[in-house]
C-alpha cells in the first residue's frame, strides 16, 4: 500500500511540471504583443517597457519558464494586470464560494442519488424502478447550465422564490443559504443521475451474491437485508465516486457559477479571459487543475485502499 | 520461402472472412439496439439532429440571421412555431441551423481526439516500459489533470474563438481518453495467441498494428466516441454560451442560449428553446450510446433484458 502511494506520488511531480509548462506555453502562444495586448491600444511605450519588465517578458523563453515555475513553487502566481491584487489574493477569495458550492452539490446528489437507487432495486420492476431510470437518464443527459437556466427562470423570475444573482451577503448565513440552492440543485442533478444508477446496478450485484442468498434462506425480512447487509456493500464504490465528483464540479461549475454571478474560482477565470488578464488566468486554471488532481490522488488511493488488486497494475 | 508465403497469405484470407463476418456482427448490433426503446428514441433523435444539420436550409421555414424588429420577442404562433428573439429572428430556423454547429463541432472533434489517441495510445502500448511509452503516458496525464472545460477554453481564448479552433481545442482536451482507452486495448490483444503467432510467421510490426491490434481498439473507441459526441454538443454550448464558441450571428444553442438568459425577463420563450434543444441532444445521444454499450456487452445485455 505504502508503495503504491509513494508511486502514485511520485508520479505527480513531472505531471505537475508538465501541467506549469503547457500553462506557461498558453500564454507564450498567444497572438501579438502581450504587453500591448494587456495595455490596450493607447499603451505608451514605456508602459510596454515597464510591463515586459515586470513580467521578465523581455529575457528569453526559458528563461520566462525558469521564473514562472520558480514564482510558483514560492507561491507567488504575479498579480493582476488590471486590479494589481495579487492573483493568491483573489483566488483566496474566489475559493471558499466553489468549494461550498462543489461540496453542497456533492452531498446532496449522494444523499438523493443513494436513497433512489436503493428505492429503486427495492421495488425492482416497478413503476418506481422505472421512473428513477428515467430521472437518472434525464438527469445525466442534461447538462448542469441547461439546468441552471431553467431553474433560474422557473423559480427565480417567474415564481420568485429564489434571488436571482450573487452569493448573498457575506456573513448572513440565512441568505447565503437562500443563495446557494438553485446552483446546487442545478450542479446535483447530473450526479443524483448517475449515482442512482451506480447504486441500482451495485446493489443489484450485491442482492444476486450467495451470502444474500443465505440469509434469505434463514428467512430473515427483507428489509432487514437490504439495509443492513445490502447497502454496506454497495456503498464503497460509491464513496470513492465522491472524490472524484467534488474534483470535477471544482473546475465544471464555471457556466453555474457564471449564471447566478457567483464570485468563485471559474467566474474568475472566465472574467479574466475577456479582460485579458494572464497572471489571473494562469493562476486560476493553476489551482482549478490542482485541485482536480488532488482529488484523483485521493479518489485513486482511497479506491486502492479498498480494491486491493489496483495496487498490482 | 514457403515461411513468408504463410506470413503474407494468412492475414490477408482471415482478413476476408473477418470482413464478412464483422459485417453480420454490425448488423447484429444494429438489430439488438434497433429491438431496445433506449436504441429506438436515441436514434429516432439523432437522425431528426442529423437531417436537420445537413438540409437546414430546406427544412428551416425562415432565413436565420433575417431581422424583423417590429417583430421581436414574439411569442410562438403559427408563422413563428417558436416564436421570435430579441433581434425578430426566428427561433425554430436557428435552432435547426444550431444543430449543424452542433453537429460539425462535435463529429469534428471526436474524430480527430479519436485518431490522434489511438495512435498514440497504441504506439504506447506497443512499446511497453520503454521511455516512449513513458513520455506518451506523461502527456496524456498532463493533458487529464486539467478540468477539460477550463483548459478548452483557455486554449480557445488564446486561438481566438473560431469553429476549427474550437474543434481543435475540444479535440486537444479529449485525446487522452481514447489514447488510454487503446493503450489498454493494445496491451491485452498484444498478448493473443494469434498475435503471437503472426509475429512467429514474420509478420512485421506495421502488419501486426494495421491487421490486428488497430482493428481490435476500435469497437471501445466506437462506444467513447458515441458517448463523447453528447459530450462535445455540451461543451460546445458551453464554450458558444460565454462568447469563445463560433462567434454570432452564427446560430448556436450556447449563444441562443446566452441571449435568452440576458433576456430572461423579457421573454419566456428565448430561453426555454434553445435549453430544450440542448436537452434533447443530449438525451438522444446518451440514449443511443447506452444501447450501443448494451449491445455490445452480453453481460450488460442480460442485467438490462
Amino acid at each position: 500500500m505504502l508503495k503504491y502511494i509513494i508511486k502514485r506520488f511520485l508520479w505527480i511531480v513531472p505531471t505537475v511540471l508538465g501541467v506549469l509548462i503547457l500553462l506557461f506555453s498558453l500564454t507564450y502562444f498567444l497572438p501579438g504583443d502581450p504587453a500591448s495586448v494587456m495595455l490596450g491600444p493607447r499603451a505608451t511605450p514605456e508602459l510596454i517597457k515597464d510591463l515586459n519588465h515586470r513580467l521578465h517578458l523581455d529575457q528569453p523563453v526559458y528563461a520566462r519558464l525558469v521564473y514562472y515555475i520558480l514564482g510558483v513553487l514560492r507561491g507567488d502566481l504575479g498579480e493582476s494586470v488590471w486590479s494589481k491584487h495579487k492573483v493568491s489574493s483573489l483566488i483566496a477569495n474566489a475559493l471558499p464560494y466553489t468549494i461550498t458550492l462543489a461540496v453542497c452539490s456533492m452531498g446532496l446528489a449522494v444523499l438523493v442519488g443513494i436513497f433512489l437507487g436503493v428505492f429503486a432495486t427495492i421495488y425492482k420492476e416497478s413503476i418506481i424502478d422505472h421512473l428513477v431510470t428515467v430521472i437518472s437518464l434525464v438527469g445525466v443527459a442534461v447538462p448542469d447550465f441547461v439546468a441552471a437556466c431553467l431553474l433560474l427562470l422557473i423559480f427565480a423570475v417567474h415564481l420568485n422564490l429564489f434571488p436571482v444573482l450573487g452569493a448573498g451577503e457575506a456573513g448572513n448565513i440565512a441568505d447565503e443559504i437562500h443563495h446557494l440552492i438553485l446552483p446546487v440543485i442545478s450542479l446535483a442533478i447530473g450526479w443524483i443521475g448517475y449515482l442512482s444508477r451506480l447504486t441500482r446496478e451495485t446493489m443489484l450485484e450485491v442482492i444476486d451474491s450467495d451470502y444474500i442468498r443465505v440469509a434469505k434462506a434463514f428467512g430473515m425480512p427483507a428489509k432487514h437485508i437490504h439495509y443492513k447487509y445490502a447497502l454496506k456493500n454497495t456503498v464503497i464504490p460509491t464513496i470513492t465516486v465522491i472524490g472524484l465528483g467534488i474534483g470535477k464540479l471544482l473546475g465544471g461549475a464555471v457556466l453555474v457559477e457564471i449564471i447566478f454571478n457567483r464570485p468563485g474560482i471559474g467566474k474568475l477565470v472566465v472574467d479574466a479571459v475577456y479582460a485579458r488578464d494572464l497572471p489571473v488566468v494562469q493562476g486560476g486554471i493553476l489551482m482549478a487543475t490542482l485541485l482536480f488532481v488532488l482529488a484523483n490522488l485521493i479518489a485513486d488511493i482511497s479506491y486502492a485502499y479498498i480494491d486491493p488488486r489496483i495496487q498490482y497494475e | 520461402m514457403i515461411q513468408e508465403n504463410i506470413a503474407n497469405s494468412s492475414p490477408r484470407r482471415s482478413n476476408y472472412g473477418k470482413k464478412n463476418s464483422q459485417i453480420k456482427k454490425i448488423a447484429g448490433i444494429l438489430r439488438i439496439i434497433l429491438h431496445d426503446y433506449r436504441g429506438q428514441i436515441g436514434s429516432a433523435f439523432i437522425i431528426v439532429m442529423v437531417v436537420c444539420a445537413i438540409f437546414s436550409p430546406w427544412v428551416a421555414p425562415f432565413d436565420p440571421y433575417e431581422l424583423d424588429i417590429l417583430n421581436r420577442f414574439a411569442s410562438p404562433s403559427l408563422t413563428h412555431l417558436l416564436g421570435t428573439d430579441y433581434l425578430g429572428r426566428d427561433i425554430l430556423s436557428r435552432i435547426i441551423y444550431g444543430s449543424r454547429v452542433a453537429a460539425m463541432v462535435s463529429f469534428g472533434s471526436v474524430c480527430f481526439s479519436a485518431i490522434i489517441g489511438v495512435i498514440l495510445g497504441v504506439v504506447g502500448g506497443y512499446k511497453e516500459g520503454s521511455l516512449i511509452d513513458y513520455g506518451i503516458i506523461l502527456v496524456f496525464d498532463i493533458v487529464r489533470s486539467f478540468p477539460q472545460l477550463i483548459l478548452a477554453l483557455a486554449m480557445v481564448a488564446v486561438m481566438g474563438p473560431s469553429m476549427r479552433n474550437l474543434i481543435l481545442a475540444l479535440a486537444f482536451t479529449a485525446f487522452p481518453f481514447y489514447g488510454r482507452l487503446a493503450r489498454a486495448e493494445t496491451l491485452s490483444v498484444r498478448e493473443e495467441n494469434y498475435v503471437k503467432a503472426a509475429k512467429a510467421l514474420g509478420a512485421t510490426n506495421t502488419q501486426i498494428i494495421f491487421k490486428h491490434i488497430i482493428p481490435n481498439t476500435l469497437s471501445p473507441v466506437i462506444v467513447t466516441g458515441g458517448m463523447d459526441l453528447a459530450t462535445m454538443i455540451m461543451y460546445e454550448a458551453s464554450l458558444s454560451f460565454l462568447g469563445l464558441g463560433v462567434s454570432p450571428p452564427t446560430a448556436s444553442w450556447g449563444i441562443m442560449l446566452k441571449n435568452g438568459l440576458t433576456y430572461i425577463h423579457a421573454s419566456f420563450w428565448m430561453i426555454i428553446w434553445p435549453a430544450i434543444a440542448i436537452a434533447i441532444a443530449m438525451i438522444g445521444f446518451s440514449l443511443f450510446a447506452e444501447s450501443l454499450r448494451i449491445a455490445l456487452n452480453p453481460k450488460e445485455r442480460k442485467l438490462h433484458g
